[in-house]
């Protein structure tokens, strides 16, 4: 697929919109034709080229969401959870019942117009055809009683399809909320889901979000996160979204608030033709924030992972304190990883550090546990296991954990 | 038990055992003693399988050639290394390390896997025997571990795979007196007329403990005098030096 054109009539269909909406979305989908899809020219896409991924993956492209009805949603067993379940990005059906819903608002996609500027054509594409997702904010010194696990499903008949949703999260003061994000795949076709979400946490709230895969998929995935976090917040986000055809999640973190958390940690297992990328932008923006970042790749043959991450600290944000590690295992010759950490610093009083490294898996190591009687694939998936293991085990609920474990193993060895 | 003829190793063009002879029969100990760089360490990673030597001559254990033999089947027939280092494995519990591969040497027994509350009941035993303290067996495999527990941890999980053949390389090196108490403990504790031992040690101090049938020295890829335990005691006063 060489040129991949939409018709501004596209935004005509899109439902119950005013002239200041459509006016929005026809400007951002003028700057979306303008660039076209991203590539490998523009910094931020240097290590995956979206533009030529597409056309290779693509014979055509349709704008127009889905919408489908599910005789039967397939909930988790494993532990008692309020769900929210997107079907195509669309917000399908919400159960609250383990909470005081006078708590808590849930609405389709975030119809906001307020967004900062942006030179991303993903996003100008999303702010154009966006529309549908979930705005989901609690309200204040309300704390969750039990997890929310967010279903993303996507049904079998979306081929070719560009899905565009936009989503918000909004924790006020002294709230606490955990969320799994939970993908589900019916579909064997490839497709695109392009999301955009907004994440704002006031002061003392508290947001744990576990990203996890139920299955492989063919879709390719770009997601664009800005999350704000104003002071005395905590944000910790796992990534677990192993087994994606492309994933691409960019994650932009400002700390406005003064001893505002931030923690991304991933654990990632590629297999072959998968590529993920994980861009942060971290924002010191006030004293005495942290900010820690652990990614850990995997990667098996074909497979590709990079890591963008980008430490801003700025001129009054003294005593930050942060902190970027990322580690790649490789598993085969053909398998790459990609890593670019940067920091900016305008505050002389931080503590900020960062470090990157690849290697394949030790021998020494596999001779060692082969003597005590175990297979050279069984050592070789018990130091893999061992090495994603350090961050599976900080999260701190042991029903949580294992469910986690359970999944990201089925991922990895398709039982 | 195990016969070795004519043995010779090289790595990366360099040779190293260079035709040693070595017969231990069902529950003789046989201590090898030698000077930095004679082979010792070599002999012990040759005899576990150990990948990337060049080989020539005759290595059988129980009658049959281990040419052709795995890494991990020579411990299914119950080789056992202690390591000299043993290596730290982040991210593995060490107790379910210990359960799959007590299990995997099982299986290849064709004897029943244990589950998890008679693992845990014999670790039990095994490590009050030795006077372990059990808690290091919930951390990550030998990470963080003082050099001594490592050493206790590798003497631990040889009483729970109750090997046939223990090769101890090295390690009573590193160790307190404390220390070495437990590891010769663990060794004595074990010893019958079936079980053989090849402990391999720089220094005689190990044998007041543990009292070898044999003591072999070896120097420069090869076995150059054989006695009983005191030849040891020769050694420690004269050095490696008059034995050449």
């Amino acid at each position: 697929m060489e040129n991949f054109e939409i018709n501004s009539d596209q935004i005509d269909k899109i439902e119950k919109i005013t002239t200041k909406e459509k006016d929005f979305r026809v400007k951002n989908l003028k700057l979306f034709q303008a660039a076209g899809f991203p590539n490998k020219n523009l910094e931020d896409w240097k290590f995956s080229d979206f533009k030529n991924i597409i056309n290779n993956n693509f014979e055509e492209l349709k704008c127009k969401s889905h919408s489908e009805t599910i005789n039967k949603l397939d909930l988790i067993k494993d532990f008692e959870h309020n769900y929210i379940f997107l079907v195509n990005g669309n917000l399908y059906s919400n159960n609250f019942n383990y909470e005081d819903i006078n708590k808590i608002k849930i609405n389709s996609y975030d119809k906001s117009l307020e967004h900062q500027k942006t030179d991303n054509s993903l996003i100008h594409l999303n702010h154009a055809l966006a529309d549908n997702g979930f705005s989901l904010e609690v309200e204040k010194n309300y704390k969750f009683k039990k997890v929310l696990v967010i279903y993303n499903y996507f049904s079998k008949n979306i081929k070719n399809k560009i899905l565009n949703n936009k989503s918000k999260i909004k924790l006020n003061e002294n709230t606490e909320l955990h969320i799994i994000e939970y993908t589900i795949n019916e579909t064997h076709n490839k497709f695109i889901n392009n999301s955009y979400e907004n994440i704002y946490l006031c002061k003392n709230s508290k947001l744990r979000n576990i990203y996890l895969q139920k299955n492989k998929s063919e879709g390719f995935f770009y997601k664009f996160v800005k999350n704000q976090l104003s002071s005395n917040s905590n944000y910790l986000n796992f990534i677990f979204s192993s087994g994606l055809k492309f994933n691409k999640l960019d994650i932009e973190c400002d700390l406005i608030g003064e001893n505002a958390n931030c923690n991304i940690m991933s654990a990632l297992h590629l297999g072959k033709d998968e590529h993920q990328e994980i861009k942060t932008f971290i924002n010191h923006l006030q004293p005495n924030c942290k900010s820690y970042q652990k990614v850990k790749n995997v990667l098996s043959s074909e497979s590709r992972g990079v890591f963008q991450g980008k430490i801003f600290v700025k001129d009054i944000a003294q005593k930050t304190d942060a902190y970027q590690l990322s580690k790649a295992l490789l598993l085969n010759d053909n398998a790459e990883f990609n890593s670019k950490p940067e920091l900016e610093i305008y505050a002389d009083d931080v503590k900020c550090s960062h470090g990157s490294a690849s290697g394949s898996i030790d021998e020494d190591s596999l001779h060692y546990l082969m003597t005590r009687g175990l297979t050279r694939e069984n050592s070789s998936k018990l130091l893999v296991k061992g090495f994603l293991n350090e961050i599976i085990e900080i999260i701190k609920s042991p029903t949580i954990k294992k469910f986690v474990e359970t999944k990201f193993e089925e991922q990895i060895y398709g039982h | 038990m195990l016969e070795i003829k004519n043995l010779k190793a090289s790595i990366n063009e360099r040779s190293i055992l260079k035709g040693l002879n070595l017969h231990i029969k069902p529950g003789e100990l046989h201590a090898i003693m030698g000077p930095n760089g004679s082979g010792k360490s070599t002999l012990a990673n040759v005899l576990s399988g150990k990948k990337g030597y060049e080989i020539t001559g005759e290595i059988n254990f129980e009658g049959e050639s281990l040419k052709a033999v795995s890494v991990e089947e020579r411990a299914q027939k119950g080789i056992f290394l202690a390591f000299q280092y043993p290596l730290e494995i982040p991210g593995v519990n060490t107790n379910n390390f210990l359960k799959t591969s007590l299990n995997s040497i099982l299986k290849a027994k064709g004897k029943k896997e244990l589950d998890t509350l008679s693992f845990l009941k014999l670790v039990k035993e095994k490590s009050s025997e030795l006077g372990i303290d059990e808690k290091i067996l919930s951390r990550q495999l030998n990470v963080g571990f003082s050099g001594g527990e490592k050493k206790k941890n590798e003497i631990l999980q040889m009483k729970i795979l109750d090997p046939n053949l223990s090769i101890l390389d090295e390690t009573d090196s590193g160790l307190d007196i404390d220390a070495l108490k437990i590891i010769a403990k663990g060794v004595n504790s074990s010893r019958d007329d079936k079980k053989s031992f090849l402990v391999i040690t720089h220094y005689q101090r190990l044998l007041e403990y543990i009292k070898p049938d044999f003591v072999h020295v070896l120097s420069d890829g090869k076995i150059v005098r054989t006695g009983c335990g005191e030849l040891a005691e020769e050694l420690e006063k004269t050095g490696y030096k008059k034995i050449n």
